[in-house]
C-alpha cells in the first residue's frame, strides 16, 4: 500500500519536471527565435493586407473596364487596353539643372493628360466630354490601387526573400495609412462612376455658386471664367469646367487675367480643400495668404510668379477634410463648409477692398458633379 | 456579391490556441493533482495555467474580430433640389446623371426653375 502511494508520488514529481520541461523549452525557443516568429508573424499580417489590396485592385479593374462598356459601347473588348494604362508610368523631369523645371513638368502634365484621354476616347467612342474626364478619373484611381498594391507586394516579397526583420518592419509601419489611402481610391472609384461630386471638389463648389446664371467663356483649357458683381466689386471667377472630372489650368487662368487687367487687380483670393489634422472637423473653413493650390506645383508655381510682378495680395480660403474625404462622394459637412466659404470670401472682399475695384476668385479642385 | 473582405481560417492562430489550452490543462491537472495527493498549492503551475488560457483566449477573440469592409458597399447619397425664386426644398436619393447646378425641372409651388442645389452622402465617420 505504501509503496503504491510512493509510486504515485514518484510519477506526480516526474510528470510535473516534464511539463516544467517543455514551458522552460518553450521560453527558450522564443528567446533564440522570437524575432524570427515575430518576423513570420508580421509577415501573416503584410499577407492579409496585401490580400486586400489585390481584392481592391481587382475590383477597381473590374469597375473600370465595366464602366467603359457601360458608357463608351465600345466595339471591341477594351480589357487590353484597360491593362495596358494600368501599369502606365510617368517619368519626371531631370532635376540636376532646376532652370525652367516647371515648364518641363508643365509639359509633361500636359502630355499625360492628353495621352490619358485620348486612349479614354479610343475605348469609349460614344462617351461625350464630360464621361471621357469622368472614365479618365476612374482609370486614374483604378491605376493608384494598382500600383500601390505593386509597391506593397514588393516589399512584402523581399521580407519573405530576405527574412529581414528591419525591411518588413517598414511596410508595416506604413500600412494602416496605405490601407487609409486605398480605401479612399476605392471610394473615389464610385464617386467618378457616378459623376458624383467629391470633397476635392469644395473650392471649385464655391465658384460655382458664385458663377451660377452668369455668362462665362473658356479662358484656359478646361477652365472656365465669368465676370460678376460680388459686393459693389467687378469679379472674376475662374474654375475648371464640370460637371465631368476636371482640375482645368486655373495658374494659367490666374496669370492670362492679370495680364488682361495690366496687374490693376486689388486682390486674388483662392479657395481649395485642404488636408485636416486628426482631431479639427471636416468642412471647418481656415482663412490665410498664399496660393492654396494642390498638385504637382504648376499653377501655384504661375500663380506666385504673376502675383509678385504686379504685387497683388493674395488670400486663400481652406475647407478641411480628411485624406478619404478628398477622394469621396462630398460629405454633408463639406457641403456646409462651402457656404461658409462664400460668406468668408463676401466678408473679405468687404473688408479688403474697395467699391468698384477688381478682385480674381479662384475655386480650385476636381469639378466632378458640379456644372457652372 | 459580397464587398467584404473573404474571411482567412487562421490555421496557425488556431493551432496556436490549441496547443496553449492544453498546456493550461495539463497545468491546471498538475496543480489540482498536487493539492489532492500532496496537499500544497502550486503557485507555478497555477500561474501557467491562467496565463496561458488568457493568452488563448486573447487570441481567440483577436481572430474572431469582424471582417474589415474594403470600402465597396453603397453609400447612401441625396440630391437637394431648389427653386431659384421661392423656398421649395426637396431633398431625393441621388439618381445618375445627377450634378450640382442642373436644371431639375419647374417648381411645383411657384412655377419657377428647379436646380439641384447640391449633392452629399450622409457620414457616420466622426472627425
Amino acid at each position: 500500500m505504501e509503496s503504491a502511494v510512493d509510486m504515485q508520488v514518484i510519477l506526480q514529481v516526474s510528470a510535473d519536471w516534464i511539463f516544467q520541461l517543455i514551458w522552460i523549452l518553450a521560453f527558450i525557443i522564443i528567446w533564440v527565435y522570437g524575432q524570427r516568429i515575430q518576423t513570420i508573424l508580421t509577415l501573416k499580417e503584410i499577407e492579409g493586407s496585401l490580400s486586400r489590396l489585390k481584392y481592391m485592385r481587382d475590383r477597381g479593374r473590374q469597375i473600370a473596364i465595366s464602366t467603359i462598356k457601360e458608357i463608351g459601347k465600345p466595339a471591341e473588348d477594351p480589357t487590353a487596353r484597360v491593362d495596358r494604362l494600368l501599369e502606365h508610368v510617368d517619368i519626371e523631369p531631370v532635376s540636376l539643372d532646376p532652370t525652367g523645371i516647371i515648364r518641363r513638368l508643365e509639359h509633361i502634365i500636359d502630355v499625360r493628360d492628353f495621352r490619358f484621354k485620348e486612349e479614354v476616347r479610343q475605348m469609349a467612342p460614344q462617351a461625350d466630354e464630360t464621361q471621357i474626364n469622368n472614365i479618365a478619373n476612374v482609370l486614374e484611381a483604378a491605376l493608384a490601387l494598382n500600383h500601390v498594391y505593386k509597391v506593397v507586394r514588393h516589399y512584402y516579397l523581399m521580407g519573405k526573400k530576405t527574412l529581414s526583420f528591419y525591411v518588413i518592419l517598414q511596410i508595416q509601419m506604413l500600412l494602416p495609412l496605405i490601407m487609409r489611402e486605398s480605401e479612399a481610391f476605392v471610394n473615389a472609384l464610385k464617386a467618378f462612376t457616378l459623376g458624383q461630386p467629391i470633397g476635392d471638389g469644395a473650392g471649385a463648389l464655391v465658384a460655382a455658386r458664385l458663377m451660377h446664371d452668369k455668362e462665362k467663356r473658356l479662358i484656359a483649357q478646361d477652365t472656365v471664367v465669368s465676370e460678376t458683381q460680388i459686393e459693389g466689386r467687378r469679379t472674376y471667377v475662374i474654375k475648371a469646367k464640370g460637371p465631368g472630372g476636371n482640375v482645368g489650368k486655373p495658374g494659367e487662368a490666374i496669370k492670362q487675367i492679370l495680364e488682361e487687367e495690366e496687374g490693376k487687380v486689388a486682390l486674388i483670393i483662392i479657395i481649395d480643400a485642404a488636408q485636416k489634422l486628426e482631431g479639427e472637423k471636416a468642412g471647418d473653413v481656415a482663412e490665410g495668404v498664399g496660393v492654396a493650390i494642390g498638385g504637382p506645383g504648376v499653377d501655384k508655381y504661375k500663380v506666385e510668379e504673376v502675383a509678385a510682378k504686379y504685387k497683388v495680395p493674395l488670400r486663400a480660403i481652406l475647407i478641411k477634410e480628411s485624406i478619404e474625404d478628398v477622394v469621396s462622394t462630398m460629405r454633408k459637412e463639406i457641403v456646409d463648409g462651402v457656404e461658409e466659404a462664400i460668406e468668408r470670401v463676401k466678408r473679405i472682399i468687404r473688408e479688403s477692398t474697395n467699391e468698384g475695384d477688381t478682385v480674381i476668385i479662384a475655386g480650385i479642385g476636381n469639378t466632378i458633379g458640379i456644372a457652372q | 456579391m459580397d464587398e467584404r473582405e473573404p474571411r482567412r481560417t487562421p490555421i496557425f492562430f488556431m493551432s496556436v490556441i490549441v496547443f496553449m489550452l492544453i498546456m493550461s490543462l495539463a497545468a491546471l491537472l498538475l496543480a489540482i493533482e498536487a493539492y489532492l495527493v500532496q496537499g500544497k498549492l502550486e503557485m507555478i503551475n497555477i500561474i501557467l495555467s491562467a496565463s496561458a488560457l488568457s493568452l488563448s483566449l486573447y487570441m481567440f477573440i483577436q481572430i474572431r474580430r469582424r471582417p474589415v469592409s474594403l470600402g465597396f458597399e453603397m453609400l447612401k447619397v441625396s440630391t437637394v433640389i431648389r427653386c431659384l425664386k421661392c423656398d421649395y426644398k426637396n431633398v431625393r436619393e441621388f439618381e445618375k446623371g445627377d450634378y450640382i447646378l442642373r436644371n431639375a425641372g419647374s417648381c411645383p409651388k411657384c412655377g419657377g426653375t428647379l436646380i439641384i442645389y447640391s449633392i452629399f452622402r450622409e457620414s457616420k465617420e466622426k472627425d
